[in-house]
C-alpha cells in the first residue's frame, strides 16, 4: 500500500511537472498534454541505430528509471509513509544517485555516434564537479540529525528548517542537484546546440518516452531529497503532512527546471573550476559552523 | 481504437525540424510555434520536415540524409518553392505566409490523425542513402581500399564492409521494415564527400599523421576499444600505437565529425566540419551548401553571371533579393544602386533616407535573429523566445511601431547584463585581434571593443540603439525599388553596410539589362576566419566563436 502511494505521488508529481513545463515554454495549461505526448512516443518507429551496443542502448533509460524509483524508495513523505526507513537512508540516495552517471554514460556510448559518446563523457566530467557537492552538505546534514535515518533527519527540523540552520549547505546542494539531473543551465550531456541532442539524440519512440520520463523523474527525487534534507520534509500548518511534502517538492522541481530557461549552459571547465575551488571550500566551512552550532547552541 | 487514440496524439504532438533553419523561417516572418508546431532540434524527434524556399542540390541531398533519419510517421511540408527531387514530394505545400502556415499546420494534423497508421508504408530509398561497399584488412585497420584485393602490408585478403562501419559485415540490407534505419550515407565514387548533415553515426578516422582534408573519403574504423567483432583484447597501448599525440601527452583516436548543415546551434546550410580530440577541437573548417557561385556553370543560369545572358534590371534585383533571405533588404538596395549608379542616376535625398531607414530596421531585425541563434547555441530559452518574438514584430514594423517597440528593444540590453553566467560563457571566446585582416561589420567594429563574443554581443545592441535613433530622425522607412532607368548601357559599383558587414556590387548594364556582375560580401570573408577560431578550443567554445560571427552561409561567395 506504502509502495503504491509513494510510487503514484513520484509519477503524478512528474505528471505534474510536466504539464507545468508545457504551461510555461508554450503558454497554455493542458492537464492532457504530457498523456497526449507520451501515446504519441508510442505511436512512433522506435529507431535501433545501426552498430549500436545493444545492451547499453536498450538498458540506459530504464536503469535512469530505476535510479529515480530507488532514491524515492528511502524519502519520507510523512512520518509512516515511507517505503524503507533505511538506517543509512542518507548515504543510500547517493548511493542510487551514482548509477545516473551509469545510465548517462550507457546511454552516449550504445547508440556508436559521436555527438551521444561526447555527451556521456562530459557527463562524467560534471560528475567529478558535483559530486564532493551532493555528499558534503548531506554530512552536514546528519550532524545535526545526528543520525542518517531520513524521517530523523526531517524530525531534525521540527521548529527550525535546515534551509534556514544551514543556508551555504542548501545552496550548494541544490546547484549540485541541478547538475545531476543534468538539465539546463547545466544540460552539457544533452547540450541541442552543441551536440545535437547528445545523449538523448539516437532514442526514439517508446524508449523516449521512458528516457524522458526517467529524467523528469529524477527531477522529483532530487527535489524531494531537497526538501527531505533542508525544506522541514512534511512539516507546514494546517494541511496533512503527505500534502505538505508534495507542495514543497513540486515548488523545488519546478525551480529546478525553470532556472535554465533563463540562464545560458555553463562551460564545462567554469563548472569544474567552481566546483572544485570554490564549492568544495564552502562545504568545509558549512560542516565546520555546523558542527559549532551544534557545539554552542544545545 | 487504440490507433484512432494514438493517431490523434500524434496529430496534437507535431513537432518540426526547419530546413534549412529557424533562423530562416523567421527572417522571412513566419512563427512555427504560433502555427501550432513544436520546433524540433534533431531529425529524431521531428515528425514534420518543414523546408522553407528553395533549396541548393547540396542542401537537397542532406535533407534527404535529415528525412531518412526521422522514425515514420513522418511528413513533409513545403513552404515556398519545391521540395527536392531527392525526396518523396512534398505531403503539403504552402506560400511563404504566416495565414497559409497556419492553414497548412491544421491540414497536417488532420492527415496525420486521419492516415498517420497507413496499412502499407511505402519504403523510402534515394541514391543519396546508399551505402558504398569498401575492402579493409582485418588486421591493419589503417589499411582501405575502393577494390577487393590483397593488404600491402601482411598480404591477407581484404574483407568489405560498408563504409563507416566498424567491423566487416556481409549483410549490407537496409531493413527499414524492421526499423533498421539508415544511419551512414555515401555517395557512389563521383563525388568524395560525406553528405551527412546531422549525422549521429560517427566517422573515426585514424590518422596517420598525413592529414588530408582535399575531399577524399577518409574512412577508418571506429573509435578505440569499440569491439562488437570477435577479435581479442588490446591493450590501450597497443590501440593508440601509432595515432598522433594531443596536446595533453596522450594518444587518442581523432574523430572527424560532421557539424551542420542542419544543426541546431549553427545557421542552416554551414556544415562545420571538426576533428574531435574528445571534446577538444584539433582542427576545423566551413563550407556553405547555399551559397552564391559567380563562376559560369553549364545547364545553370539562374544565379551566375554568363556572358552569354542578359538579366532584366528588375529580375536581378528580385533574384539577388531572394538569394539572401537572410538579409533581403539590404541586397535589394545594393542591388538597386548598383543598377542606378551604372544608369547614371542621380541619388535623391528623400528617397535614399527612406531606403536606408528599411536598411536600418533590417539591421535591426537581423541582429535580434542573431540573439536567438545565441539563445539556441547557448540553451538560453529565455534570450531565444524573446529575440525571435522582437524580430517578428521589428521585420515590417513602421516608424510609429518601431517607437513602440524601442523600450523592448532597450531593456533587452539590460536583462543580458543582468544574466549569471553569460559574461562568462562569452568572455574571451573566438578572439580576434584588430589587425585580424579581413574583419567586417560589427565583428570589426567589436575588434576594437575586445574582439571576443562578449564585445560582438555589445557591438551589436549598441547597433540596434543606434538604428533606432536613425529610424526616428530619419522618417518612413522604405523598401528599395527601383526607378526608371531606360535602355541604358555603363558601368557601375555600390557598397552598402549590409546587418554582417560591408557588401560591395559592381556590374555593367548593356541597353537595360545587366551582363554581368561581380558581388564581395562579409561572409566570405569571415568564413576563413573559422579554421583559426575553433583550433585547439573545447567543442562548445569553438561551436560559439563561430555562431558569434554571424555567418550567412547565403552570403559566401564561391
Amino acid at each position: 500500500m506504502t509502495v503504491a502511494i509513494v510510487l503514484l505521488a513520484l509519477f503524478g508529481s512528474a505528471w505534474l511537472l510536466a504539464v507545468i513545463e508545457g504551461w510555461i515554454t508554450t503558454g497554455r495549461l493542458s492537464p492532457a498534454a504530457p498523456l497526449y505526448s507520451g501515446l504519441a512516443h508510442l505511436g512512433r518507429e522506435s529507431i535501433v541505430p545501426r552498430s549500436p551496443d545493444r545492451v547499453f542502448f536498450e538498458a540506459a533509460p530504464v536503469l535512469l528509471m530505476v535510479v529515480a524509483v530507488l532514491g524515492m524508495a528511502v524519502l519520507p513523505l510523512a512520518p509512516d509513509l515511507v517505503i524503507a526507513d533505511l538506517g543509512t537512508g542518507g548515504l543510500f540516495i547517493n548511493a542510487a544517485l551514482a548509477y545516473v552517471l551509469v545510465a548517462v554514460i550507457m546511454a552516449g556510448w550504445g547508440p556508436d555516434g559521436a555527438y551521444a559518446m561526447i555527451g556521456g563523457w562530459r557527463f562524467l566530467g560534471q560528475l567529478i564537479a558535483y559530486s564532493m557537492l551532493i555528499v558534503m552538505p548531506i554530512t552536514a546534514v546528519a550532524m545535526r540529525a545526528e543520525s542518517l535515518v531520513n524521517t530523523a533527519i526531517v524530525g531534525s527540523q521540527e521548529s527550525l528548517w535546515n534551509i534556514v540552520y544551514q543556508p551555504l549547505g542548501f545552496v550548494l546542494f541544490f546547484i549540485a542537484a541541478m547538475a545531476l539531473s543534468f538539465r539546463a543551465p547545466f544540460d552539457l550531456p544533452t547540450a541541442e546546440g552543441e551536440l545535437g541532442g547528445g545523449v538523448d539524440a539516437e532514442y526514439t519512440g517508446v524508449r523516449l518516452a521512458v528516457l524522458r520520463l526517467a529524467r523528469l523523474t529524477l527531477v522529483v527525487t532530487l527535489a524531494s531529497t531537497t526538501t527531505v534534507f533542508y525544506l522541514g520534509g512534511w512539516y507546514g500548518p494546517l494541511l496533512p503532512p503527505w500534502v505538505w511534502s508534495l507542495v514543497k517538492t513540486l515548488a523545488v522541481a519546478v525551480s529546478m527546471m525553470l532556472a535554465g530557461r533563463y540562464l545560458p549552459r555553463i562551460r564545462e571547465a567554469d563548472l569544474m573550476r567552481w566546483c572544485w575551488v570554490l564549492g568544495i571550500p564552502l562545504a568545509l566551512v558549512n560542516i565546520i559552523i555546523v558542527g559549532l552550532l551544534i557545539l554552542v547552541v544545545p | 481504437m487504440l490507433q484512432r487514440l494514438v493517431s490523434r496524439a500524434l496529430a496534437r504532438n507535431l513537432s518540426c525540424l526547419i530546413v534549412p533553419g529557424p533562423e530562416v523561417a523567421l527572417a522571412h516572418g513566419l512563427d512555427v510555434t504560433a502555427a501550432g508546431l513544436r520546433i524540433s532540434t534533431t531529425p529524431r524527434d521531428a515528425a514534420v520536415l518543414l523546408i522553407v524556399g528553395e533549396l541548393s542540390e547540396k542542401m537537397g541531398d542532406a535533407v534527404t540524409v535529415l528525412y531518412a533519419q526521422m522514425p515514420r510517421p513522418r511528413a513533409i511540408l513545403m513552404v515556398g518553392g519545391q521540395a527536392p527531387s531527392t525526396l518523396p514530394g512534398a505531403d503539403i505545400s504552402a506560400g511563404l505566409s504566416q495565414e497559409e502556415l497556419n492553414e497548412a499546420v491544421v491540414r497536417l494534423q488532420r492527415a496525420f490523425a486521419d492516415s498517420a497508421f497507413a496499412a502499407s508504408p511505402e519504403d523510402f530509398d534515394a541514391d543519396v542513402l546508399h551505402a558504398r561497399i569498401e575492402y579493409v584488412c582485418p588486421m591493419h585497420p589503417e589499411v582501405v581500399e575502393d577494390e577487393p584485393g590483397s593488404c600491402p602490408k601482411c598480404g591477407m585478403d581484404l574483407v568489405a564492409r560498408e563504409a563507416g562501419e566498424s567491423t566487416p559485415d556481409h549483410d549490407h540490407e537496409h531493413h527499414h521494415d524492421e526499423h533498421q534505419h539508415d544511419h551512414e550515407h555515401q555517395h557512389h565514387g563521383h563525388e568524395h564527400e560525406h553528405e551527412h548533415c546531422h549525422d549521429h553515426e560517427h566517422q573515426g578516422h585514424h590518422d596517420h599523421g598525413e592529414h588530408d582534408h582535399g575531399g577524399h573519403d577518409h574512412e577508418g574504423h571506429d573509435h578505440g576499444g569499440h569491439d562488437h567483432g570477435a577479435s581479442g583484447f588490446m591493450s590501450m597501448i597497443e590501440v593508440t600505437k601509432d595515432l598522433p599525440r594531443s596536446a595533453d601527452g596522450l594518444q587518442m583516436d581523432w574523430l572527424e565529425v560532421p557539424f551542420g548543415p542542419v544543426f541546431p546551434g549553427l545557421p542552416g546550410g554551414l556544415k562545420l566540419t571538426l576533428t574531435l580530440d574528445g571534446d577538444g577541437v584539433t582542427e576545423g573548417q566551413a563550407t556553405s551548401l547555399v551559397g552564391m557561385t559567380t563562376e559560369a556553370e553549364e545547364g545553370e543560369g539562374n544565379e551566375e553571371s554568363e556572358e552569354s545572358e542578359q538579366i532584366n534590371a528588375g529580375t536581378f534585383i528580385e533574384h539577388l533579393a531572394s538569394a539572401m533571405p537572410l538579409a533581403p533588404v539590404s541586397y535589394r538596395l545594393l542591388a538597386c544602386l548598383a543598377i542606378e549608379r551604372a544608369a547614371g542616376l542621380n541619388d535623391d535625398q528623400a528617397t535614399t533616407q527612406a531606403r536606408n531607414g528599411a536598411l536600418e530596421r533590417e539591421r535591426i531585425a537581423s541582429h535580434l535573429g542573431w540573439l536567438a541563434q545565441v539563445g539556441r547555441q547557448l540553451g538560453f530559452a529565455w534570450l531565444t523566445r524573446r529575440a525571435s518574438t522582437l524580430q517578428l514584430k521589428v521585420r515590417d514594423a513602421d516608424r510609429d511601431k518601431l517607437a513602440e517597440l524601442e523600450p523592448a528593444l532597450r531593456t533587452l540590453g539590460t536583462h543580458l547584463e543582468r544574466t549569471p553566467l553569460l559574461k562568462s560563457r562569452l568572455k574571451g571566446i573566438g578572439l580576434l585581434p584588430p589587425q585580424s585582416s579581413a574583419l567586417r561589420g560589427p565583428v570589426a567594429r567589436a575588434a576594437h571593443e575586445g574582439g571576443d563574443a562578449w564585445a560582438r554581443l555589445w557591438q551589436r545592441l549598441a547597433e540596434i540603439s543606434a538604428s533606432l535613433e536613425f529610424i526616428r530622425s530619419s522618417g518612413e522607412p522604405e523598401l528599395a525599388s527601383l526607378r526608371n532607368i531606360g535602355d541604358v548601357s555603363g558601368a557601375g559599383e555600390a557598397t552598402v553596410d549590409t546587418p554582417r558587414g560591408e557588401a560591395r556590387l559592381s556590374l555593367k548594364l548593356e541597353r537595360g539589362k545587366v551582363k554581368s556582375y561581380e558581388l564581395d560580401t562579409a561572409c566570405s570573408h569571415h568564413i576563413d576566419l573559422v579554421p583559426k577560431l575553433v583550433e585547439g578550443q573545447e567543442l562548445g567554445d569553438a561551436l560559439l566563436a563561430v555562431g558569434s560571427l554571424d555567418l550567412s552561409p547565403w552570403e559566401v561567395i564561391s
